[in-house]
């Protein structure tokens, strides 16, 4: 597939009215986000339409947040936190869930902390501590005609799917925390 | 200085094109939005692409007019960027205050910024890619892989007429969170597909929909900074993607980084 280069008025204004170089207001004349000439060429464009989708754009949002600042979470302290917990790393993600007849992907923010795993959205809706966290296996699924890794968590009372778009990734940070959990205990039983 | 003077000065403005990598004094000719003479102003390795205005911004009721001023703001973005390799584009309407002095001021003040992220871009530009899905294919896969909406469809295909009504609100509000999350899953899917073949990766929340694809949800657009010897693995992978049934995908480029010019003035 190759990329085409239309030239459309849609994709030049997508590009030229609210992107680009931000200058620094007192030099500038019209601010760069509110360019006067743009507002009446968007109105006459009745043809477009932008995301409406407003579920999924939340989600996505969320999902977008969170990749460039994970330490968001943490910082609008909305997540309950234990005492002398802290988050390595938050993204974005989803947990199969499956009681009785309901089966679903739930999505929320993974937070792996020094201490636990868990999905949050407004709510715990799954939590472990790290020391009950046993294999971590990434099966390949296919969904649509386009195979879909997961990521396998097993415990003690059975095994979780998780997916993220960053599984491998992933993965691996559960795992190193993992390492540096089994390390703390070394320590303090050294002691 | 005398006070009419100092107006003057004043109103004097300069139309911001592009940041381009090349110290090279240069006359582009009268292609400028409203036919202006668009040149550059440099300092050391660096220029800014301007024309020579008034210090007020450009408005109209006109479409046409404004459309040409769009079209002529993206023709010297391209030139330059076909003259000089990958620029910083500025977003239409941009004007500073003052001469070519005040503009060599601010390259010098900016010089560091700006030369770091011409590093950023060069050899790389812009692609756009929106992905989207046949709405009825995924209410199909939705209903095949949910249990609960599977039973709720058997059992609505097996009620009276009253109690079936019922039955579809449940299972219409129960399809659209599905949905939602399906696509949600849909557009991490697709962001891990090509994650490897390009060099940075944006959302795009506000990218326009095209008549074409009016019929189809969007599961995700994304901006994407793809170096030139990626691009024709990048296609591949949205090749395999636009040909999955159900799916199409929109590729356009190559743009001006506009999306990955992150630096603030000073």
């Amino acid at each position: 597939m190759k990329p085409q280069r239309e030239n459309t008025l849609v994709d030049l204004l997508d590009r030229m009215l609210n992107k680009g170089i931000i200058l620094n207001a007192d030099v500038i004349i019209s601010v760069a986000g509110v360019p006067l000439v743009g507002i009446t060429l968007k109105a006459a464009l009745a043809s477009i339409e932008t995301m409406l989708d407003y579920g999924m754009m939340e989600a996505w949002d969320e999902s977008t947040r969170e990749w460039y600042k994970n330490d968001l979470a943490n910082r609008n302290g909305r997540i309950p936190l234990m005492e002398g917990e802290a988050i390595f790393r938050s993204m974005f993600g989803f947990l199969w869930s499956s009681h009785g007849i309901i089966h679903e992907w739930r999505p929320g923010t993974w937070h792996l902390t020094n201490k636990r795993l868990f999905l949050w959205r407004e709510e715990m809706l799954f939590e472990i501590a790290l020391d009950r966290v046993g294999e971590l296996k990434v099966m390949k699924e296919t969904h649509l005609n386009m195979e879909r890794n997961v990521l396998i968590l097993e415990h003690m009372d059975g095994a979780e799917r998780i997916y993220v778009s960053d599984l491998m990734g992933f993965k691996e940070l559960i795992e190193d925390a993992l390492v540096k959990n089994n390390r703390g205990i070394e320590v303090r039983n050294a002691q | 200085m005398n006070e009419s003077l100092g107006n003057l000065a004043i109103q004097e403005g300069r139309y911001l094109y592009a940041i381009i990598n090349s110290g090279a004094e240069f006359c582009f000719g009268d292609i400028g939005v409203n036919d202006n003479k668009v040149y550059t102003i440099s300092h050391e390795d660096i220029a800014a692409v301007v024309h020579s205005c008034k210090a007020e911004a450009y408005k109209t009721n006109d479409n046409d007019r404004a459309k040409e001023w769009i079209l002529a703001h993206n023709y010297v973005i391209d030139y330059s960027s076909k003259q000089f390799g990958t620029v910083l584009p500025f977003a239409f309407d941009c004007i500073i205050r003052g001469s070519d002095e005040t503009i060599k001021n601010w390259l010098i003040r900016n010089y560091e910024k700006l030369a770091k992220e011409l590093e950023k871009v060069e050899n790389k530009a812009e692609y756009s890619v929106q992905f989207f899905c046949d709405p009825e294919k995924l209410r199909e896969m939705v209903t095949n892989s949910d249990l609960e909406l599977k039973e709720l469809k058997e059992k609505m295909d097996q009620s009276s007429k009253g109690a079936a009504y019922l039955i579809k609100r449940q299972f219409e509000l129960k399809m659209k969170d599905a949905v939602s999350v399906e696509l949600s899953m849909l557009a991490n899917d697709l962001c891990s597909k090509i994650r490897e073949h390009v060099d940075i990766l944006k959302v795009d929340k506000n990218t326009s929909i095209l008549d074409k694809y009016k019929g189809m949800k969007q599961i995700a657009a994304f901006s994407c900074l793809v170096h030139n010897d990626k691009i024709e693995n990048l296609g591949e992978a949205l090749d395999v993607i636009n040909k999955l049934d159900g799916f199409a995908v929109r590729f356009t480029g190559p743009w001006a980084p506009f999306s990955f010019v992150e630096m603030k003035d000073e």
